[in-house]
């Protein structure tokens, strides 16, 4: 199913999610090698080199101004229309049912009915934060990439409303299950006889159903980024979406690529001449590396305020670099083991003052 | 004992004290609309059948409008005062009052209203210290609430008290309150920390806390009554205990303070906290008791205006106790108001409250075990043993939250449901949550049989889609 929806619809909805990288703590990004934060209009683009694509579809429904803000917006609610066909349906049947009671009854129907999460998915990640019960929620995609959930409780009442949002949501593309506004909670007239901690828990569950589905999305754009890639190489083994390969295994293509000049100048793009250390990292990298591109630069400058700087920095002040990086040794790597693999290979000089590298590291191909 | 027949022409026109006759009386009283609740009448708090003895939840319900309103549809009956119990009328007018008519800041103005405002907040201090019978008002020491309380004693005295290698004993029924800050200075100072765990009976062992004392002892920090057990501990003989090695002892009151006589002479415990909303007083105030001595040797928690004697560029000298642990403006209205609470309560008396949540208690102990698949925790109560008027329990197969969340759609009954600030209990006990209902004297029979039948409701209705 193509992917298509309102760049604006999708800006905001991401923003419904607080998605952190915690893997990235501690050092510091630019923003434009970030991929994971909530995209502004401007930065839809960038996703298009990857395999999604978002075209702009008039579909002659105009979301309302405040559709996919905060959910306690008192204006117009998202419409129903916009919801998946199977959440529509669940808000309809509780609409016409009037009673609380008679609604409880159907939420412990639906509760009846879910299946039950196998207990090895009951993990931390899986959980719902903010419940006064236990709730986990487990996502993955089908074959046509849509995502399936599967959901648990020990509480009947919150595996009721999994149970709703499971059948709501499940087999359901990624961009129309983060289009989803948490106000048809209100809709389902759940929220009167639902205590607020007990609301706070369902939007919660929604929450994090929409960022696993962005989370599936994300990997896989990933791993097929590096699948991409990985098509080029004549020794690839397996057709596995996360490949493992490390840079012995194509040195053809190294050799290839590697005999382009580098471009060897002293001074980073800014005009700053690299001191010592940052001699010693193009050195390193170069060595290890065998980058087609290699641009090192001192930002050191930027930073001189900041008390971790000073006397810190192994006398030299050098603490802050840019780093963009072309080189093979990328290819089948995520993000992730690009970034660590330099981090290893600049351990002497992290230990000894450096303090931050931002860091652009790509195959040949991605440039 | 004699029933006396009264002719009260007009309930109204009666002063309070011509009501009581004889020691243990019945006071047979026309139920009317006119029917005014003296608190000083001197009647017997009982449970009878009897339709024409009054029982003392009967009696108090006009004081405490809040009791009398409709929640989802149902009459409200709250059974949620371990968490915070509700106010009688007298307690909102001082503290009305004071806003009214007198407030200004305390300790610092010379004018009228300052002078007022002080007095009634020193007056506070004195009927609470009289309330727990301290030898001095100034060994009470207002705090935002028990936790600060608790805090405060954590702080000051502990830093500057224990070592590394010094054990702190806990057990683990403390509520979070009592063990976190313990953490925390454990971490800084290098002492440990020992909990006694529960025996049989779902009571602290005391046997193993007497055993686990020893000279490396420096503080025994207990409850006195559990806020999830009901179970209460002999303080008296812990202290005898501790006081043996040289260690100090605090007592968690929280739940023992606003429900019994708590005599700090008799306890003679080293420390005690209490909170004020948890006593018909309101929220924002609480207090530690410290004996004299050793509130003397501690130096200050927090720093500011009021706890200081001299204030220099580089450094400051020190108020005398209880001001050196009050620092900044106090919450004066509500001390004013705990006060007021303390007065309603002496007014009752906390004997007969005890006497008449005993009863209550056993009765709602005895209707919830009759229910099929009901675990209550705790001891079960008998002669040797009065538990509190509350119970903890988890029904078979149902989640507290659900239980919780239906009783109060459906029947308008408060019961918390969680793990009530006690997660090491709870996880000793094997389970995530448990549900409460709590007792308070203003709390009737009718309260019970309403709970008890809504809950019978609520387990038939879940159990239906099993």
């Amino acid at each position: 199913m193509a992917a298509a929806i309102s760049s604006s619809c999708c800006a905001s909805s991401l923003r419904l999610i607080p998605f952190k990288r915690t893997l990235f703590s501690s050092i510091h990004y630019p923003a434009k090698t970030l991929i994971l934060r909530p995209l502004k209009p401007s930065e839809i683009p960038s996703f298009r080199r990857t395999i999604i694509t978002f075209q702009k579809i008039s579909t002659g429904i105009v979301p309302p101004p405040s559709a996919s803000s905060s959910p306690s917006s008192s204006g117009d609610l998202q419409p129903i229309e916009e919801l998946p066909p199977k959440l529509q349906e669940i808000v309809k049947l509780f609409q016409s049912v009037q009673e609380p009671k008679a609604k409880y009854e159907q939420l412990l129907f639906y509760g009846k009915n879910l299946k039950p999460l196998d207990s090895q998915f009951k993990t931390r990640e899986n959980k719902v934060e903010g419940c006064v019960s236990q709730v986990w929620v487990r996502a993955f995609f089908d074959e046509q990439r849509n995502v399936v959930y599967e959901a648990d409780s020990d509480s009947l009442l919150t595996k009721g409303l999994a149970a709703l949002l499971v059948q709501g949501l499940s087999g359901r593309p990624v961009p129309e299950i983060l289009r989803i506004s948490p106000d048809f909670a209100l809709l389902l007239g759940l929220q009167q006889s639902l205590t607020p901690s007990r609301s706070n828990g369902f939007l919660n569950m929604l929450k994090l159903m929409q960022k696993k589905a962005l989370h599936l999305e994300v990997k896989g754009v990933e791993d097929s980024t590096s699948e991409s890639s990985f098509v080029s190489t004549p020794e690839a083994k397996d057709e596995a979406s996360v490949p493992e390969v490390d840079s012995e295994s194509k040195p053809g293509l190294v050799e290839d690529l590697g005999t382009e000049k580098i471009d060897d100048t002293d001074s980073g793009s800014n005009g700053v001449a690299l001191g010592s250390r940052g001699m010693r990292i193009r050195e390193r990298l170069e060595e290890e590396l065998n980058p087609v591109e290699l641009e090192v630069e001192d930002v050191s400058y930027q930073h001189a305020g900041h008390a971790a700087v000073r006397g810190s920095a192994g006398d030299d002040g050098e603490t802050h670099f840019n780093l963009r990086i072309v080189s093979d040794v990328f290819q089948g790597k995520s993000l992730v083991k690009r970034h660590r693999l330099i981090y290893d290979l600049l351990q002497e000089e992290l230990k000894s003052g450096l303090h931050a590298l931002s860091i652009v590291a790509k195959t040949p191909a991605e440039v | 004992m004699e029933g006396v027949a009264m002719k009260l022409p007009s309930f109204k026109s009666l002063a309070p004290n011509a009501i009581s006759i004889g020691h243990r009386s019945f006071s047979r009283v026309r139920r009317s609309s006119s029917l005014s609740v003296y608190s000083a009448a001197a009647s017997s708090a009982t449970i009878s059948t009897d339709s024409e003895s009054v029982s003392l939840g009967h009696r108090v319900r006009n004081d405490f409008r809040i009791l009398h309103q409709e929640v989802n549809g149902s009459k409200l009956v709250y059974l949620d005062s371990a968490a915070t119990s509700q106010k009688p009328a007298a307690v909102l007018d001082a503290l009305q009052n004071y806003y009214e008519f007198y407030n200004s800041n305390v300790h610092r103005g010379i004018h009228y209203l300052s002078a007022k405002a002080t007095d009634e907040f020193e007056l506070a201090r004195k009927k609470v210290a009289r309330f727990i019978n301290a030898s001095d008002s100034r060994e009470i020491v207002f705090t935002r609430n028990a936790t600060e309380a608790i805090n405060l004693v954590a702080y000051s005295w502990g830093l500057s008290n224990l070592k590394p290698g010094d054990e702190v004993i806990l057990t683990v029924a403390e509520h979070h309150s009592c063990i976190v800050p313990w953490q925390i200075v454990s971490q800084k100072t290098g002492a440990v920390l020992k909990f006694v765990t529960l025996n049989e009976d779902e009571v602290p062992d005391i046997e193993k806390l007497r055993e686990m004392i020893s000279p490396k002892t420096k503080l025994v920090a207990v409850h006195h009554v559990s806020n999830v057990l009901a179970s209460s501990l002999p303080i008296e003989e812990i202290v005898v205990w501790a006081h043996n090695v040289g260690a100090k002892v605090l007592v968690d009151a929280c739940q023992s303070v606003p429900h019994m006589v708590v005599d700090v002479q008799k306890l003679n415990a080293d420390f005690l906290v209490a909170s004020s909303h948890k006593m018909c007083g309101p929220t924002g105030i609480g207090f530690l008791y410290g004996k004299s001595d050793l509130l003397h040797s501690m130096p200050p928690f927090l720093g500011g205006g009021e706890m200081i004697s001299d204030v220099f560029l580089d450094h400051s000298t020190y108020a005398e106790p209880p001001s050196r642990f009050e620092a900044g403006t106090p919450a004066i209205g509500e001390a004013i108001a705990l006060g007021a609470a303390v007065d309603y309560l002496s007014g009752i008396g906390m004997p007969k409250i005890h006497e008449y949540e005993v009863e209550l208690g056993k009765y709602l102990y005895e209707k919830l075990s009759s229910l099929p698949d009901v675990r209550i925790y705790g001891p079960r109560p008998s002669e040797s043993v009065h538990r509190g008027s509350l119970c903890s329990f988890n029904v078979e197969g149902l989640h507290p939250t659900d239980l919780a969340t239906f009783l109060d759609q459906q029947h308008g009954v408060a019961i918390r449901s969680g793990h009530h600030c006690a997660q090491p209990l709870h996880r000793y006990l094997g389970v995530n949550a448990s549900a409460r209902a709590s007792l308070y004297f203003y709390n009737t029979k009718e309260d019970v049989d309403s709970f008890i039948a809504a809950l019978a409701d609520t387990v038939s209705f879940f159990n239906s889609f099993k």
